[in-house]
């Protein structure tokens, strides 16, 4: 196990370092003033001169990239202060430390990504679960009708329809905003509770049918019949041998799943009016602020290049027929 | 002001919320047939020359607002984030807005309850004492005006606080006053601001004791106490200044000081208990304190309130408009109608010719252009009546001297565009049939709407239109180049303050050319230029005669730039918000007469 995860780790770190020098100088290879993005009103030859200096883009690019790496293992200073590593510089529309933006909006993402998984975890296993217990009744062919319809919608159309009923006509509920957990855990959950359900309408859908037709498939195997006719209960060899073995293809797609819900939180956020790492995304790459796009890019490869080590990790936790070595 | 935040919307946002508006049947029904847009009577009195206020206007406490109530927290609904905080880097309206309730400067405008506009004394005592021919302004601070810490402001922290805008650090901010004191290439008359111990000389800035300050112009400046009302020279104390840091940071002296900063989320405000209604002849503390929501879209912000349920009740929109897609929506239903405020903005849109491109030489080419121009679909693809309304001349609405009768091209009357005049003169030009046209615009959704118009109506005069799509971010800059290599392109330009000398002078003295100027057009008119030395040397009432003159030459004998459409807007807030009106100078909803009913 550990030599896997040094490997991992270690390979993480050279794709890390891969993706940082690609971005770089792809980004800055553009022939683009970025002083003339950052210039408000006044925006005379003088003044761009001076933003360039201010922003250090009057600096050799390999002196900027030298900088720029530093900086994420030993950390700058800035005008606007010390920025500590990992520092991934300054956003050039802002001013303000790209880490910091990041780990400022990352917490709201991290809820809408594990309070969305959880939901249509729980609601879209479970309803797998009761058709394939229930397979070919009624009951079966409702939740597999629904998940087929379900699959289709999507979170900017569900979105405002479920705003216009709860919030808008009736008042039911305020409209959906981040609090820390830590500092109200009912309004953290009041907050996230429409996005949640939404998200997981639409991904539930998939895993019911997911959970399902692998559960089906794992009641048809050797082991599953032989536990049966060796007189174990139906429940108890449902759960105990045939859902388990059913995980591994669903562990795969939560990872796919995770990294879709982290790179569409754009959608989510915005359907929603919640500043999130997605927003944060598009906003920095319309304004071609190139730090914060950068800083951006940076930390979502990071988090999925983890989500992988750990999804490869949980294979071994699940089927011990998986070795780690 | 070159244009506003509030209509340069992100087009992702407007693109996924407006979408997603649609598909569930949000939008407007379309059945509104009244126009009940702004109407130029109701700009009429900031047509008038502004008054500067004597100290008895320049005296708390402010007059109150008939009902008002103490209590409460008011939403201010933004789409994004404050473009800056710190004073010297405040140009724009969302920062202009918020600068109304956290900070303070030498001068600031009234609007009385009748909406008649006037420059009082802020800190200051009074609108400032002019001698030597307007070349040197005096003003005495009032006592106890103090920061949020308690700290009291003194002339040092006036002077500290102009001297700031020569640092490097700041260049996003008006720059008026630092050029008028020190000429066209100030910092270096101090490259370091005032951060390593010097100082402007006292023939320049002069602080004599603790509650005076004196500057001192080099020729006459009548408009002094309007530039130092922008919030872009509010004060700094100089304890308080953090350099860069205090753009996200600074020290309040107005009725409301930030209690907390989360950059592109939110930002509240509570009372500022060091603030004094007895210096302050202008601003309320009504309300306990405000949100601002940094996040919530046009589409949603105008959902929201038109719900009218919850926190909406207690909400405004801070800067931006009612929705296009749900204006019909709110024009007719009568209860939210009577929760807007309306009026016109200070931009007028214009198509300016390079006239340096040897394509826009010939005056009757520029001309037929004018004529033909379809002004009414321009209005239409950025927000249609409620947006804007077809521009006569070059001078909007919201200015001292504006002739609502001005039309020299016949655009009020002929909105559709005048094809066939328009042809006759590119014929008497000895135009070429494909003759080559590059027409830059800014990749926004009005800026791509406008571009379909100009183009086909280029082609119906006979011209090959060259349609050169430039990316938002930097589209004024672009067009800003000296050298560049367009012929004409849509430019907005507003006032900075309600005079003719912040539109003519930056967009059409030719004393300004150069690259980064505003002069999209490139003119260079000597009698122009003259007139505007002339003009900006007199008192705001007699100088409005020569705004005219300068304003009628610039349009009929050069035609730099065709005059299309005056901009406007229309706001929306919650039923439980008291004391609402539009404020023609802020050109927003006035911020300070705003109350919680019941609170």
């Amino acid at each position: 196990m550990l030599p896997f995860l040094i490997r991992r780790l270690s390979g993480a770190v050279v794709i890390m370092f891969l993706i940082g020098a690609f971005t770089f100088f792809l980004f800055y290879s553009i022939p683009q003033d970025f002083a003339e993005l950052a210039c408000g009103k006044n925006c005379s030859p003088q003044n761009i001169a001076v933003i360039r200096e201010n922003l250090g883009l009057d600096q050799p690019i390999a002196a900027q990239f030298r900088d720029f790496m530093m900086g994420i293992v030993a950390g700058r200073d800035f005008p606007q202060g010390h920025c500590p590593a990992p520092c991934l510089g300054v956003s050039f529309a802002s001013g303000d430390m790209v880490w910091d933006s990041i780990i400022d909006r990352f917490p709201l993402t991290l809820s809408l990504t594990l309070g969305g998984l959880v939901v249509f975890l729980v609601v879209g296993l479970g309803a797998g679960l009761i058709a394939a217990w229930k397979r070919g009744t009624a009951v079966d062919k409702a939740l597999s009708g629904a998940s087929i319809v379900l699959s289709s919608f999507q979170i900017y159309l569900l979105g405002p329809i479920v705003l216009g009923l709860l919030v808008y006509s009736t008042g039911l509920m305020e409209n959906p905003k981040y609090v820390s957990p830590f500092d109200s855990p009912g309004g953290w959950f009041l907050g996230m509770l429409i996005p949640w359900v939404v998200m997981a309408t639409i991904f539930t859908a998939q895993y019911t049918r997911m959970s399902r037709s692998t559960m089906i498939e794992q009641l048809q195997e050797e082991h599953v019949r032989t536990a049966r006719a060796k007189g174990m209960s139906r429940g108890y060899v449902f759960f105990r041998y045939a859902w388990r073995g059913s995980l591994i293809p669903i562990v795969t797609i939560i990872g796919i799943d995770l990294s879709s819900l982290l790179s569409g939180a754009v959608v989510t956020e915005f359907t929603f009016d919640l500043a999130g790492l997605g927003r944060l995304a598009v906003e920095s790459s319309v304004n071609k602020d190139i730090p914060l796009t950068m800083g951006v890019m940076m930390f979502g490869a990071f988090f999925i290049l983890m989500l992988n080590i750990i999804v490869d990790l949980a294979y071994a936790f699940i089927d011990p027929r998986v070795r780690l070595s | 002001m070159k244009t506003d935040r509030s209509r340069q919307t992100r087009a992702i946002v407007v693109a996924l919320a407006a979408g997603a508006l649609v598909l569930t049947g949000c939008s407007g029904s379309g059945g509104d047939t009244t126009d009940k847009s702004a109407k130029r009577k109701d700009a009429a009195r900031q047509q008038e020359p502004v008054k500067y206020a004597d100290e008895a206007a320049s005296t708390g406490p402010a007059a109150p607002v008939a009902g008002a109530e103490e209590g409460g927290v008011i939403t201010g609904y933004m789409q994004s984030d404050f473009s800056h905080l710190d004073p010297g880097q405040i140009y724009v309206s969302d920062a202009n807005q918020l600068g109304n309730l956290i900070h303070r400067g030498l001068t600031n405008f009234h609007s009385d309850k009748d909406g008649n506009l006037s420059i009082v004394g802020d800190i200051a005592t009074d609108s400032g004492q002019s001698s030597d021919g307007g070349k040197t302004w005096t003003f005495k601070i009032k006592k106890g005006v103090k920061d949020e810490d308690g700290n009291v402001i003194t002339s040092k922290d006036v002077r500290h606080s102009i001297e700031r805008t020569y640092a490097k650090f700041i260049f996003d901010g008006p720059n008026y006053v630092q050029t008028w004191l020190s000429g066209d290439d100030y910092r270096k008359a101090l490259p370091d601001g005032p951060y390593k111990g010097k100082h402007l000389p006292d023939s320049v800035l002069e602080t004599p004791d603790d509650s005076t300050v004196v500057f001192h112009f080099k020729q006459a400046r009548p408009d002094l106490p309007q530039a130092l009302a922008m919030p872009g020279y509010s004060i700094v104390p100089e304890k308080q200044d953090t350099k860069e840091k205090y753009d996200k940071a600074p020290a309040a002296l107005g009725p409301y000081k930030i209690s907390e900063f989360k950059p592109g989320k939110s930002m509240t405000l509570v009372r500022n208990t060091n603030w004094d209604p007895k210096t302050d002849s202008v601003r309320h503390q009504y309300v306990d304190g405000y949100n601002f929501p940094l996040t919530v879209s046009i589409p949603s912000q105008t959902k929201r309130l038109l719900a009218d349920q919850g926190e909406a009740k207690n909400a405004l929109q801070f800067i931006d408009m009612v929705d296009t897609a749900q204006m019909s929506s709110v024009v007719t239903d009568k209860k939210a109608y009577a929760r807007t405020v309306r009026g016109y903005q200070p931009y007028v849109w214009q198509m300016c010719f390079n006239l340096d491109s040897s394509e826009m030489k010939d005056k009757k080419i520029r001309d037929a252009i004018t004529y033909a121009i379809p002004s009414a679909s321009m209005v239409q693809a950025d927000g249609g009546k409620y947006g804007g309304e077809v521009a006569g001349g070059l001078l909007a609405p919201t200015l001292p001297g504006f002739d609502p009768s001005y039309d020299p091209f016949g655009k009020v009357k002929k909105p559709a565009g005048d094809l066939e005049k328009a042809k006759q003169l590119l014929k008497e030009a000895g135009v070429k049939e494909g003759t080559k046209l590059t027409y830059a615009y800014s990749n926004t959704p009005r800026g791509q709407k406008q571009m379909v118009i100009v183009t086909d109506v280029l082609k119906k005069l006979g011209f090959d239109p060259q349609a050169k799509e430039i990316d938002r971010a930097t589209f004024y800059e672009q067009i800003g180049k000296l050298d560049n290599p367009f012929d004409l392109y849509m430019t907005g330009w507003g006032q900075d303050w309600p005079s003719p000398s912040t539109v003519i002078t930056p967009v059409y003295d030719g004393d300004l050319v150069g690259d980064g100027s505003p002069n999209y057009s490139h003119i260079n008119d000597e009698t122009v230029n003259k007139g505007i030395d002339e003009a900006t040397a007199l008192e705001p009432e007699a100088a409005a005669k020569k705004w005219e003159e300068i304003h009628h030459r610039i349009v009929e004998e050069i035609n730099p730039c065709a005059p299309v459409y005056y901009s406007k807007t229309i706001q929306l807030y919650g039923s439980r918000i008291g004391g609402a009106r539009y404020n023609m100078e802020a050109s927003n909803i006035d911020i300070n007469d705003v109350f919680i009913k019941n609170p």
